[in-house]
């Protein structure tokens, strides 16, 4: 199973990635949802209604939010040769800048982002994350590729339904926040509702709805330089809320924060994905944070997406050794859920007795029932027993030793 | 970018609205019409130097206390009066010591502006040397003497050769020319203001030091610094026609007056007065010593003046 | 020429700080240096130096020595004169004039005239509270905004103590107008420059030529066509007071938080929106810094305006000037350096305000405040008080005269100061630049220019230096040279000693400020007397005059780059057991060397810009034949001197410019 999960996104084969990554996502049937990592298990139940509701391989799946094909963004001279030409498209990032004087911020990079989850780009600095994000309401413009939204094509829209599509539909909140120092934070929230021409008493109200919402009830009045850093992002993310869109865009929105006010605000963000089941594109440096809010991770690197999948699945399989080298030092059983661990029951005993774990619980939460009950625990779905885990399976899965092996 | 081309497009409108809205109001009002008649205003020009801010003072003491006039002056350069005299801005000039090229352009050509008659002070312009250092060198006051004392005259500023001090590039000068063509061991020294070359007499005079200037009477700081004037080669007519050339003396100025053309016909009372307004050399001095030596204002030093001399000024008022 | 000239030159905002998009990084990355760049640029230098020795050789062979050819000159004054002569001949005629200019001129007489009207209406009591009111709410109300209300009531009160309330009035009614006109035009340019790259580059030496052309040499053009009194004074005004609010405001457009415009963008606003609540909101504060400068660029035209019969406080200078009468000149300048304090106190504080305040709680804030200080106003203005009264008034100029005196009496060495200088320093420059064949004068200029900046720069400076050479004032402008060098050497020396002790004493710069304040805003028609009582009519009294005009922006920036500096780099060579000289010399001085060299360009552009005050003292040269185009009538004469001032300052900033003028 391991080897299958892993897929990557690979020059020339987007199309095939990300069909396979719906494939994928099909076969686990709505446990992605549940791999949410270190959210606990008070958490991971409310997070449940959030799981993606077009792939359960039943129904018609609905369009994905975004529907990502090949898309390049090239910055430099005569960009558009670029991705035009396979021979330009093979070469190393810095032969690339060497020969035409371009740089290859996204390369060929297509995914889908289904309703309702929060899928996150993640990467380090200079990987293309940002480019990645701001193409999508063309707040960059691709330079080849296609981008469509709940099956609207982004790239041919005019000008007044690009507006339109930033007024209502995709609203972002920045790392740098991008507050106007000038207004209240009143005003400041209310500033896209200005924007779409909604008159000045309404807007206000609906912005002092929203300002309650994230926290900063009685600080209306107060400017920007007045707030500390945490306050000054929960009034951008109130300002991309108050229009009320379908898709919330974060560009590394906590990366200039204190570590605690960041742990705050991630709080604060997963309450609102449970609360209000909003799709959110999420992008972030920061790994921890990734796995902590995404339901499906993009790991970029050099502008290619190199590894996409639940943050088991990267934390679990990576797929090359720069992935392996990045999760290396993950906390493994918080990520990666008894499901991994799981051996069929020997015998009926194992089977119906003794303590009993959902499939999406962690491995350290399986850890301690079995520390408790001193033996194998059933992993129980819907009264049916799916398999057990033993204390050796656990132990492989935190070494990171394949289960296949310690089977064997 | 699209802000900016919309922004250009509105600029341009406003631009072009403008113009339009300007233009639209028909032909503007060049000033003339309000400069003469009979508001009972008058307009003069205050010259930067003291003799003539001593005519400017009397007169409006003279204008306003016996015509019942209002005079509003305003101070500018030479030139600069001229041509606003010709454009009716100011309606007289009381002082004028030599400007063929106006004259030329604006009596005779355009004809808006008329000649006012004498002032009464003659001005004489030439070089000098203070008192003290005549006395000692009585030489000196003959230019052929000059380069025996061109060492004297020497500063740092004009190196191997003697000084000689010029003042405000207002006034007439051609000590260039005349250097050259006397062939003397002198070179000019441009103060650029009268302020300055007035101060820099005075320094000169306060530590005794021989200096050699450009300068003329009517003055009042001949009476703090007297000075002793170089005789120069005679002038004779015509001798200055080329600049180039001159080599000679300068002219014994009779200072003129100027009126613009519409208010010498239309200004009443107030362009009589002024045209029949002329005193001598002693009584301009008279009163520039008030206002420069004993700092008094202009207004008091006319006012003094007037209640003093009233037989003087009583010629000077139109016959009934 | 960047920014500012006159007046409270403050450093150049810092640069940008790193665009912090994906996409700014991609450019970051591609447009680094590297190995490759250092080595072409080594090449570079070796190709220029290979190539100006060939032209060394070459040059004395075929060119031979001496000053600029006389076949080469081409005379701008012919047909400069003969437009003179046509604006003459066809003012009260001509449709331009009937149907535009003239409505221009007489607009710019009503307006200043109702804005004096009303000044006056409001009487002296009504004046003094809609200043003090008017700062104190500015300024933000609260503390700082009673300190800002303080001074303009100092200020005001002096103004009438010294008896020249009315011509307070006047010159503030000329500044209300003229800064409002400057404002607007600076900020529709500045729109336009920050808005579209092109426009900027375009505007960029309109804007330079505008603040170094000497205003001597445009007024007469604009009496011509405006005629005398206060429409030309405006029209000059203007002039020369819009650069500073352009440059501002395209830069604080460009430099307004790229996050907050992006949101702007993100959330759907169309190019009026985001114009209108995101850009001019954020650049507010560079706008208002810009209209600080304007403003003090309006007021040291006060004096000059008073040339062309404008009125006013400059008219009361330059009267004093006629009987050398020092104690009236100062008791008229000081009102007009206490104005620029006020204001600049004002619009300062104003802008510090921004942004920072909402001081929720009080009652007093936003439009209620405003209304009250109408209130006030209009209260203060129905006491029906006229002018100040005149039982209230001292005459200073006779104390002031007397200190003159005994300064001028004893302070003998001055003189000798002089000669020294002017014998080996000044005399020996100007030979020595003049002894120099002019083609070796060109190369000069092009590897000094080359060698600290581009191609470009190069070739600009060269051409600006020939075209002095075409223009047939080759030997003049090289004598002007000569001062202004000798003028920079001096305010460098001076004014980096000074701004080295006001970083180290911070309780000396607080006192030294409101000194330079003064030497900045005292109109140097004021202090022209002494300077010639102490130094005689020469070129060093020229070379003076500039000092004392140039000296308080060097020592700012000086101060201000010496406080910049990385405190933790300061620290860490503290750290090490520096002493506090090798700390000056070893940390602080080269990390503030981006200000020390912006100080070195801001020295040159005022030196130059008071090239013309040197005239009226004995500076002789191009100064003097501005003044002598103005004062004569002669347009020819005072404009090529005019442009050829602006030709050396394009040298001389080409030359001292080091880093923002990369080419992009």
């Amino acid at each position: 199973m391991n080897g299958d999960t892993r897929q990557t996104t690979g020059a020339g084969t987007a199309g095939a990635g990300t069909a396979g990554a719906a494939t994928e996502a099909d076969a686990k049937a709505g446990t992605g949802a549940d791999a949410k990592a270190g959210t606990g298990a008070g958490t991971r139940a409310g997070t449940e209604a959030a799981a993606p509701v077009g792939d359960d391989g039943t129904g018609h799946p609905e369009p994905p939010v975004f529907a990502v094909r090949g898309l390049w963004k090239v910055f430099g001279p005569k960009a558009d040769r670029v991705p035009a030409s396979a021979e330009l498209t093979a070469l190393s990032p810095a032969e690339l800048r060497e020969r035409t004087g371009c740089t290859a911020a996204v390369r060929d990079v297509g995914f889908d982002v289904r309703k309702g989850e929060v899928f996150v780009v993640m990467g380090l600095s200079g990987s293309g994350k940002s480019t990645l994000v701001r193409t999508l309401t063309r707040l960059i413009e691709p330079t080849s590729g296609s981008i469509a939204i709940d099956g609207e094509d982004v790239l041919s829209m005019d000008k007044a339904r690009l507006r339109e599509l930033r007024r209502h539909r995709a609203a972002m909140v920045f790392q740098h926040f991008g507050l106007l120092p000038h207004r209240t934070v009143l005003d400041n929230v209310a500033y896209g509702l200005e924007i779409q021409g909604v008159g000045r008493a309404e807007r206000r109200a609906r912005a002092a709805e929203v300002v309650a919402k994230v926290g900063l009830a009685g600080l209306e009045e107060r400017r920007p330089g007045q707030l500390s850093g945490g306050q000054q992002q929960r009034v951008g993310l109130a300002r991309a809320l108050a229009v009320d869109p379908e898709v919330l865009l974060f560009d590394e929105p906590f990366s200039a924060l204190d570590p605690l006010i960041r742990r705050d605000m991630q709080e604060e963000v997963i309450r609102l994905h449970r609360e209000e089941g909003r799709t959110m594109v999420f992008i972030t440096h920061d790994l921890n944070e990734a796995l902590r809010l995404g339901d499906r991770i993009a790991l970029m690197r050099d502008g290619r997406i190199v590894q996409l999948g639940t943050p088991e699945e990267i934390v679990g399989s990576p797929a090359d050794d720069y992935v392996r080298d990045f999760v290396r030092d993950v906390p493994r059983e918080q990520v990666m859920t008894v499901r991994t661990a799981m051996r069929p029951a020997n015998g009926a005993t194992e089977a119906e007795q003794g303590p009993a774990v959902a499939p999406g619980a962690t491995v350290s939460e399986a850890i301690e029932a079995v520390a408790r009950s001193g033996g194998p625990v059933r992993v129980v779905e819907g009264g049916r027993c799916l398999g057990v885990v033993d204390d050796a399976a656990l132990l492989a899965v935190v070494a990171g030793v394949p289960a296949q092996e310690v089977a064997a | 970018m699209r802000t900016s081309r919309t922004l250009r497009t509105a600029v341009a409108v406003a631009g072009a609205l403008g113009v339009l809205s300007l233009s639209a109001c028909g032909a503007a009002d060049t000033g003339k019409s309000s400069a003469a008649g009979g508001d009972k205003t008058v307009k003069l020009t205050v010259p930067s130097w003291v003799g003539a801010q001593a005519n400017v003072a009397v007169a409006k003491q003279i204008l306003e206390e016996e015509l019942g006039y209002t005079v509003k002056t305003q101070q500018m350069g030479e030139v600069l009066a001229w041509d606003a005299l010709s454009k009716g801005d100011i309606d007289a000039i009381l002082e004028d010591w030599g400007h063929p090229k106006e004259e030329k352009q604006y009596v005779e050509t355009k004809k808006t502006v008329v000649k006012g008659g004498d002032l009464g002070v003659t001005g004489h312009i030439g070089w000098f040397v203070p008192k003290y250092f005549a006395d000692e060198h009585p030489d000196v006051t003959d230019w052929k003497n000059l380069n025996k004392y061109a060492e004297e005259f020497r500063t740092a500023e004009s190196g191997d050769k003697g000084e000689l001090l010029e003042g405000s590039p207002d006034y007439v000068t051609h000590d260039d020319a005349i250097i050259s063509n006397l062939k003397l061991d002198l070179k000019t020294k441009y103060a650029g203001s009268e302020a300055a070359q007035i101060t820099a007499i005075k320094k000169y005079a306060k530590a005794e030091k021989p200096f050699l200037t450009y300068w003329w009477t009517p003055q009042w700081l001949n009476a703090e610094v007297e000075m002793v004037e170089v005789e120069l080669p005679e002038h004779e007519e015509g001798c200055d026609a080329d600049p180039e050339k001159v080599a000679c003396a300068y002219p014994n100025t009779p200072l003129q007056k100027f009126l613009n053309a519409d208010f010498a016909e239309e200004g009443g009372e107030a362009a009589e007065f002024l045209k029949n307004f002329n005193w001598t050399t002693e009584q301009q001095n008279e009163v520039a010593l008030m206002i420069a030596g004993e700092k008094m204002a202009p207004e008091a030093a006319a006012e003094k003046w007037v209640k003093e001399n009233e037989a003087t000024w009583k010629a000077w008022l139109p016959q009934k | 020429m960047s920014a500012t000239a006159t007046t409270v030159p403050k450093p150049k905002p810092k640069p940008k700080p790193k665009p912090k998009t994906a996409a700014g990084e991609a450019r970051m990355r591609h447009s680094g240096g590297g190995p490759r760049e250092a080595l072409r640029r080594r090449r570079g230098l070796l190709a220029g130096g290979g190539a100006l020795a060939a032209l060394l050789v070459l040059g004395a062979v075929l060119l031979g020595g001496g000053t600029w050819p006389a076949g080469l000159t081409a005379d701008i004054s012919a047909p400069l004169d003969a437009a003179n002569d046509w604006v003459v001949d066809n003012r009260d005629s001509h449709p331009l004039f009937l149907y535009f200019l003239l409505h221009l001129s007489n607009t710019a007489t009503d307006a200043v005239d109702s804005v004096y009207q009303v000044l006056d209406a409001l009487g002296w009591l009504g004046v003094v509270a809609a200043a003090v009111l008017v700062a104190w709410r500015a300024a933000g109300l609260g503390r700082r905004g009673l300190r800002v209300a303080l001074t303009a009531l100092g200020a005001f009160a002096v103004c009438g103590l010294l008896g020249m309330w009315d011509a307070t009035l006047l010159t503030i009614a000329l500044m209300v107008v003229s800064v409002a006109a400057a404002a607007l035009l600076g900020t529709l340019i500045g729109l336009a420059a920050g808005l579209s790259d092109r426009v900027d580059r375009a505007l960029r030496p309109v804007l330079d030529t505008m603040q170094v052309m000497p205003a001597f040499a445009y007024l007469l053009p604009f009496v011509l066509v405006f005629g005398t009194g206060t429409p030309a004074a405006l029209f000059c005004t203007v002039i020369y007071a819009a650069p500073p609010m352009a440059r501002l405001t395209a830069l604080g457009l460009r430099g307004a938080d790229p996050a907050a415009l992006e949101a702007a963008v993100s959330l759907g606003a169309n190019g009026r929106q985001r114009l209108w609540t995101a850009r001019l909101p954020l650049a507010r504060r560079q706008m208002l810094l810009g209209l600080n400068q304007t403003i003090m660029m309006a007021l040291s035209m006060v004096v000059i305006a008073a040339l062309v019969g404008a009125g006013g406080l400059g008219e009361e200078v330059y009267s004093a000037l006629a009987t050398t009468d020092v104690g009236k000149a100062f008791a008229a300048g000081l009102p007009i350096v206490l104005i620029a304090v006020w204001l600049d106190r004002t619009t300062a504080a104003a802008g510090d305000a921004i942004g920072t305040s909402a001081p929720a709680r009080s009652w007093l804030h936003g439009g209620r405040a405003w209304a009250l200080v109408a209130a006030a106003v209009a209260a203060a203005a129905a006491v029906r008080t006229t002018g100040w009264p005149d039982a209230w008034t001292y005459d200073i100029s006779a104390p002031v005269n007397r200190a003159q005196e005994w300064i001028t009496t004893n302070l003998t060495f001055t003189e000798d100061w002089a000669r020294e200088f002017t014998l080996w320093l000044l005399n020996p420059l100007r030979d020595a630049l003049l002894w120099l064949p002019w083609w070796s004068v060109l190369l000069l200029v092009a590897a000094a220019a080359r060698l600290v900046g581009n191609w470009l720069s190069a070739v600009t400076a060269t051409a600006a230096m020939a075209a002095i050479g075409v223009l047939g004032v080759w030997t003049k402008s090289l004598n002007t040279l000569s001062q202004v060098l000798a003028a920079l050497v001096v305010t460098l020396v001076l004014g980096f000693l000074a701004g080295v002790l006001c970083a180290r004493a911070g309780r000396l710069e607080r006192w030294v400020r409101p000194l330079l304040d003064a030497m900045q805003t005292m109109p140097q028609f004021v202090y022209l007397i002494p300077v010639v009582a102490l130094f005689g009519a020469t070129r060093t009294s020229a070379i003076v005059a500039a000092v004392v005009y140039a000296l308080p922006a060097v020592v700012r920036i000086t101060t201000q780059g010496l406080r910049d500096v990385d405190p933790a780099a300061v620290e860490a060579s503290r750290s090490l057991g520096a002493s506090s000289r090798q700390q000056l010399f070893g940390v602080q001085l080269p990390l503030a060397r981006p200000a020390l060299q912006l100080a070195v360009n801001q020295g040159v552009v005022l030196v130059l810009a008071v090239v013309v005050v040197g005239g009226l003292v004995g500076g002789g040269a191009l100064g003097y034949d501005v003044i002598k185009g103005l004062s004569r009538g002669e347009m020819g004469l005072g404009m090529t001197a005019g442009i050829a001032i602006v030709c050396l300052g394009l040298v001389l900033d080409r030359v001292t410019q080091r880093t923002s003028r990369a080419p992009r």
